[in-house]
């Protein structure tokens, strides 16, 4: 019993005394741990071995600013936030919309950018919410697609895959009718496959932000100030256009 | 015939109708149980509990379906391989080495992306839904091990046996269905047993073709939640839960095999 109730109280001190490093520890050493999924282009791709994208870019600015190197780490995205509780990383950056839900777990910087949920189906498809009515749907598992989706009223079936270029690939195979994702990939991927499927309506908006462990205040100051730095000398609007033609702040 | 005489012979077929009645009353009163239960606990799990159950059950129906296509084609796979005919036997560990030789990760995920575009440039369009896919590639694998361990029971029984059994006049097929395969059945149903508890476990890889079975349905949640502790926690224990009522029954079937050998 004793032996047991030791056990417990080791595996709780196990489970509760992580430390996220602060703003301090992380300036000392130089370096800085960033997660993201490497997944979703245009905003994290791993091309081969070399990771790039919008957040990648910016991200990397924003450690150039704060005077530090960057260590990248790739998860899969329904873990990125797990890992960030348990410290794997400093901060996650991989185009997480702000919810309350999410919010509850992690602290979040402001928003980097502004986007949206879009459906995309081949022609003759679903283009509206009132469309998906009856219609199997394609998300990626904890996005804020699914919960989106989901809300949609008389939506058919709703299937989750790993990551969204599976999603991407069911609609492409005519596994589903449509498929929900970021507005922006929703874009490359109309680009890619060239008239082989449209983007259809917006089903919601959201604002994307770069997390850090819930309570980490240090860290999150420094990259809210690097951030509003970036978005007001300039260098934010020219990687914005280099990858968008546009720039996707938020406004407002 | 004394009160006896069953005990004497492997299974008969109203025992066996008993056997799968009651398989399939447990594992009623299993879900029962496991709703009951996972709609007590707190915050992720309790609200989402039927979440759990719906894969649970998606994990079991796989099994089951792909477990018994897995036996037939083990069965048929594992007589072929103690053919004397190379031809014969060729096939067979073909099948087997480039089924045991390749992930079951990989073999899920060929059957669900590639299956059908190269079904298709042969003229054959189907479509295979997440479930078949799985069906599939799970039965195949299964399959091939079950085929080397039907083939290791064929050839545990005694030459001997053969030889009398063609000597007093019967047919090769009549050898094996009456003389061969009822002494090895009893040899293989502990490891074939050992691959169907495998098999429950082995469909978790399922998730990655986004059939909602047990994995998924704990992956939706842990992201949805942030808590892998609990909800890892009772994703572990429904598949205990499943693997043990499953085994609770394959040992009364050894038993019943077993006596009348001993």
């Amino acid at each position: 019993m004793k032996r047991a109730l030791l056990t417990l109280t080791a595996l709780a001190l196990l489970a509760t005394t992580a430390q996220a490093r602060s703003w301090d520890d992380i300036k000392k050493s130089g370096t800085v741990r960033i997660a993201t999924e490497g997944a979703f282009p245009p905003f994290n791709i791993l091309k081969g071995k070399e990771l790039t994208g919008f957040e990648v870019e910016l991200a990397e600015g924003l450690a150039r600013q704060l005077g530090l190197k960057v260590q990248w780490v790739t998860q899969p995205f329904d873990n990125l936030l797990i890992g960030l509780n348990q410290d794997r990383y400093d901060f996650v950056i991989a185009s997480h919309g702000i919810t309350p839900e999410r919010a509850k777990a992690v602290d979040f910087a402001s928003p980097h950018y502004c986007t949206g949920g879009a459906i995309v189906a081949k022609p003759g498809g679903p283009m509206t919410a009132a469309a998906l009515a009856g219609k199997k749907v394609a998300v990626q598992v904890g996005t804020t697609y699914l919960e989106n989706v989901q809300k949609v009223s008389g939506v058919g079936e709703v299937k989750t895959f790993p990551k969204d270029t599976d999603a991407q690939a069911a609609l492409m195979a005519g596994r589903v009718d449509a498929w929900v994702g970021d507005k922006f990939t929703g874009l490359d991927l109309v680009k890619a496959q060239k008239g082989k499927v449209m983007q259809g309506a917006l089903l919601f908006n959201e604002r994307i932000g770069m997390a850090v462990k819930k309570g980490n205040t240090g860290l999150l100051k420094e990259l809210n100030s690097a951030l509003t730095k970036s978005l007001s000398d300039g260098s934010y609007a020219k990687l914005s256009g280099k990858y968008f033609g546009q720039d996707v702040r938020c406004r407002g | 015939m004394t009160a006896r005489s069953p005990r004497a012979q492997p299974l008969g077929g109203g025992s066996l109708l008993l056997w799968i009645g009651g398989a399939v009353l447990a594992f009623l009163a299993l879900f029962f149980l496991i709703t009951v239960i996972l709609r007590q606990m707190p915050d992720p799990i309790g609200p989402r509990a039927d979440l759990f159950v719906e894969g649970a059950r998606m994990t079991l129906q796989l099994t089951v379906v792909s477990g018994l296509i897995g036996l037939v084609v083990g069965m048929l796979t594992g007589i072929q391989k103690t053919s004397a005919s190379a031809w014969v036997r060729a096939p067979a560990n073909f099948f087997v080495w480039l089924v045991r030789g390749t992930p079951l990760l990989v073999q899920i995920l060929f059957v669900y992306n590639a299956l059908p575009p190269l079904l298709q440039s042969i003229g054959i369009g189907v479509q295979l839904n997440e479930f078949w896919s799985a069906v599939i590639a799970l039965a195949l694998n299964v399959g091939a091990y079950n085929a080397e361990v039907i083939r290791a029971g064929i050839l545990a029984i005694p030459r001997g046996q053969t030889e009398a059994a063609r000597s007093l006049g019967l047919s090769g097929a009549q050898t094996m269905n009456t003389v061969v395969l009822p002494q090895a059945l009893r040899i293989v149903v502990p490891p074939l047993v050992n691959n169907l508890v495998a098999l429950l476990k082995d469909s978790s890889l399922a998730s990655s073709i986004a059939l909602l079975e047990l994995t998924l349905a704990g992956s939706r949640v842990s992201s949805e939640s942030f808590q892998p502790i609990p909800v890892l926690t009772t994703v572990a224990v429904v598949y205990l839960a499943l693997t043990t009522v499953m085994t609770l029954f394959t040992d009364q079937l050894e038993k019943r095999v077993k006596i009348a050998s001993r």
